[in-house]
């Protein structure tokens, strides 16, 4: 049997073990295990990869962002911000129809800036939201789909530690993944409000009306949420800004969310206990995923089949979007029975060297060629205002500069690997925001949807039918979304300079 | 039994969260430090109050020298500290879909093999992470800014993992025995929000 073999064979057997409940983390560090040790002939290899491996996951310093989000973000329930942020929405938007719904997802969002984990978010906005919209006459399926989807923007909008992952399996650069998810993400919660007022004018009993708030409570409700504002500009700009590391930024957001609920009294002994506890739980499980997931990925890399994966479907003549719309088809069926995190990790390894291939023509010459010049004119270069002007309207006419003129302009950066450099990059990033969003449909989608269990235990009056009916309306929101930004990559790309 | 192994796992995870502020506070310190650093070294404060600028300078503000060093090697702790406790709540991520329509005895046995193949891998990993140490301290490696020995942060990392170990043994002996005489050792949690 080849190694390419074996490696194609470790597929349908870890989805059996994955199926028969076998925890994923411990699913795929015995497929490597195994895997390694057939390939290698014994468990000298195996085992020797052990003695550091598990310890270099465990101490990697970009992975140490995890826990510091994880703490950050239950440090920003204990301060009240979950509760500020949906009173503000609440005040501005609970009077419309549908309006408290809006408001919870509306405060989802602003929390998800906060937070950059799905399942937090969900759960944090529930018990805030969950009580206010069942006091205004919001049904109850109603109520848990909105903050299941709404609990998805926590790890769209930035800082996301699914994201986080990814830009570490695809080498990416953090900040610019997170930059790129801002847009989609705004998209996302205004797509789920609109969904919300359809949803409210064709099952008009399915909500209650609110009255309406006065502007000085309104500005008082707006007010008491700069602490979120703070946490989310000195993090996430910060980090883009590059003022400090992504894993520094995560430090700083975590003291700082700390400090503000201790400030409010929301830090006790007894709080901090349980946020660790949680904190605990959470990390060493996604810990160990990702230490199953290296794993695995050292087996398969040595079977040299994501290469080969790569090339076959590189020579197999299907057209780039063919292929990207079956791998986003790919993640959302498996999504409804998987978890976004081990989904990335188990698949990225193999999708990204495919997709990496790919032509997708984010960038032309002509546009790096425009960008560059640009950037030297804004650097302050001097160059000839004949040549400029001519340079200038060739490429406004979307032609490309000669050699020689890019030569007497002194242009830098636009040769073909510079232009194939920028192209995989944007490629990463967008495909990487795709991937989010399709693996975000899965915590939402019946039967395994994760935010949808973890919402529906809050409220057990419910009936999961009435929460998957429900859902599937946000569902569609998402797949419009999805549709957008495939046909649309520069709506993802458009805050990212070339 | 299980009160104590609780509260056993339930320690090493405050362990790790205090070890995991620390890093974060120093972090946060180290930051601090490189910015006012950054700014007694601005052309404003370098030409309006050079001496006072000077005088701070000297006194060695500025970041955390091997502040990424200590990070890494406090993290690892972190991280095994937390694993306990999710191993004795159950707290990895599965599917349960497919085997939810299985009979309970078939759920029961499959819990029961899947926790004792969980507590050899954590032991293996324990004995493999042993292995690595000792490796380490024969070869006496260093960290490259701070120079501290690398299996310091191993050796901690290892009382961790063996806390982890023992924990998964512990579960994994209580599945086997519930399998066989039906009374419950773990009691079963209703899943606690995040």
């Amino acid at each position: 049997m080849s190694d390419i073999t074996i490696g194609l064979l470790s597929f349908p057997a870890l989805l059996f073990l994955i199926f028969l409940r076998v925890p994923i983390g411990l699913a795929m560090f015995l497929a490597g295990l195994v895997g390694l040790t057939i390939v290698s002939g014994d468990t000298t290899l195996a085992f020797a990869r052990l003695k550091s491996e598990t310890f270099t996951t465990f101490s990697s310093y970009s992975l140490s962002i995890i826990p510091m989000f994880l703490l950050m973000g239950h440090f920003a329930t204990l301060g009240g911000m979950s509760q500020a942020l949906f009173k503000a929405a609440e005040s501005f938007l609970g009077h419309r129809k549908g309006g408290v719904a809006m408001a919870a997802v509306g405060a989802c969002a602003g929390f998800g800036a906060i937070c950059g984990s799905s399942l937090a978010t969900a759960a944090t906005m529930s018990r805030v939201a969950l009580p206010e919209l069942r006091r205004y006459g919001y049904s109850g399926g109603f109520s848990t789909a909105t903050l299941a989807a709404g609990g998805t923007l926590g790890i769209l909008i930035p800082p996301s530690i699914v994201l986080v992952i990814y830009a570490i399996l695809t080498e990416q650069n953090i900040a610019k993944l997170f930059l790129a998810a801002f847009i989609p993400g705004i998209l996302a919660a205004l797509g789920y409000m609109l969904t919300i007022s359809i949803y409210v004018r064709l099952h008009p009993a399915s909500a209650g009306t609110r009255p309406r708030v006065t502007y000085a409570e309104r500005l008082k409700a707006l007010i008491a949420v700069w602490p979120v504002l703070l946490v989310f500009v000195a993090v996430v700009g910060g980090i883009y800004q590059g003022w400090f590391t992504p894993t520094e930024g995560a430090a700083v957001g975590a003291f700082g969310t700390g400090l503000i609920a201790f400030l409010g009294g929301g830090l006790t002994r007894h709080t901090l206990s349980e946020s660790f506890y949680v904190t605990a739980r959470s990390t060493a499980m996604i810990f160990f995923i990702v230490l199953g997931a290296a794993f695995y990925n050292g087996f398969l890399a040595l079977t040299q089949l994501p290469q080969e994966a790569a090339a076959w479907v590189g020579a197999s003549g299907f057209s780039p979007w063919t292929i990207l719309l079956i791998i986003l088809v790919f993640y959302l069926l498996l999504g409804c029975l998987m978890d976004s995190l081990s989904m990335i990790l188990l698949t990225i390894p193999i999708f990204w060297p495919i997709v990496q291939e790919l032509d997708f023509n984010l960038v032309s010459m002509v546009d790096l060629q425009a960008a560059r010049l640009d950037g030297m004119i804004a650097g302050g270069k001097e160059i000839p205002a004949v040549l400029l002007s001519e340079a200038q309207a060739m490429l406004a006419n979307g032609q490309e500069l000669s050699r020689e003129m890019t030569r007497e302009i002194k242009l830098r950066g636009v040769s073909e690997g510079a232009l194939n450099r920028v192209n995989i990059e944007r490629t990463a990033i967008w495909f990487g925001i795709l991937v989010l969003i399709v693996v975000e449909v899965g915590l939402i989608t019946p039967p395994v949807g994760m935010n949808l269990f973890v919402i529906n235990a809050m409220d057990r009056k419910t009936s999961m039918v009435d929460t998957y009916i429900a859902v599937l309306y946000f569902v569609c929101s998402d797949l419009v979304r999805v549709i957008l930004l495939v046909v649309f990559p520069i709506i993802t790309l458009i805050l990212l300079p070339i | 039994m299980y009160q104590f192994i609780d509260r056993f796992a339930r320690a090493f995870a405050i362990l790790g969260g205090i070890v995991l502020s620390l890093l974060i506070v120093q972090t946060c310190l180290s930051i601090v430090g490189r910015s006012i650093n950054t700014i007694l070294h601005s052309d404003a404060v370098q030409a309006s109050a050079p001496d006072l600028a000077e005088r701070l300078l000297s006194t060695g503000v500025g970041s955390i020298n091997g502040a990424f060093e200590l990070v890494e090697a406090g993290m690892a702790f972190v991280i095994f500290a937390f694993l306990p406790l999710c191993q004795l709540k159950g707290a990895h991520a599965s599917v349960d879909i497919f085997t939810a329509k299985l009979p309970e005895r078939v759920n029961t046995l499959l819990g029961t093999v899947i926790d004792v193949v969980f507590a050899l891998v954590i032991v293996l990993m324990s004995y493999e992470l042993a292995q690595g140490m000792l490796s380490k301290l024969r070869t006496g490696q260093t960290t490259f800014i701070l120079e501290f020995p690398v299996w310091w942060p191993y050796a901690l990392s290892l009382v961790a993992a063996i806390a982890s170990a023992l924990v998964a043994i512990y579960v994994a002996w209580a599945r086997v025995f519930e399998w066989a005489t039906g009374q419950i050792v773990l009691p079963v949690e209703t899943e606690e929000a995040q």
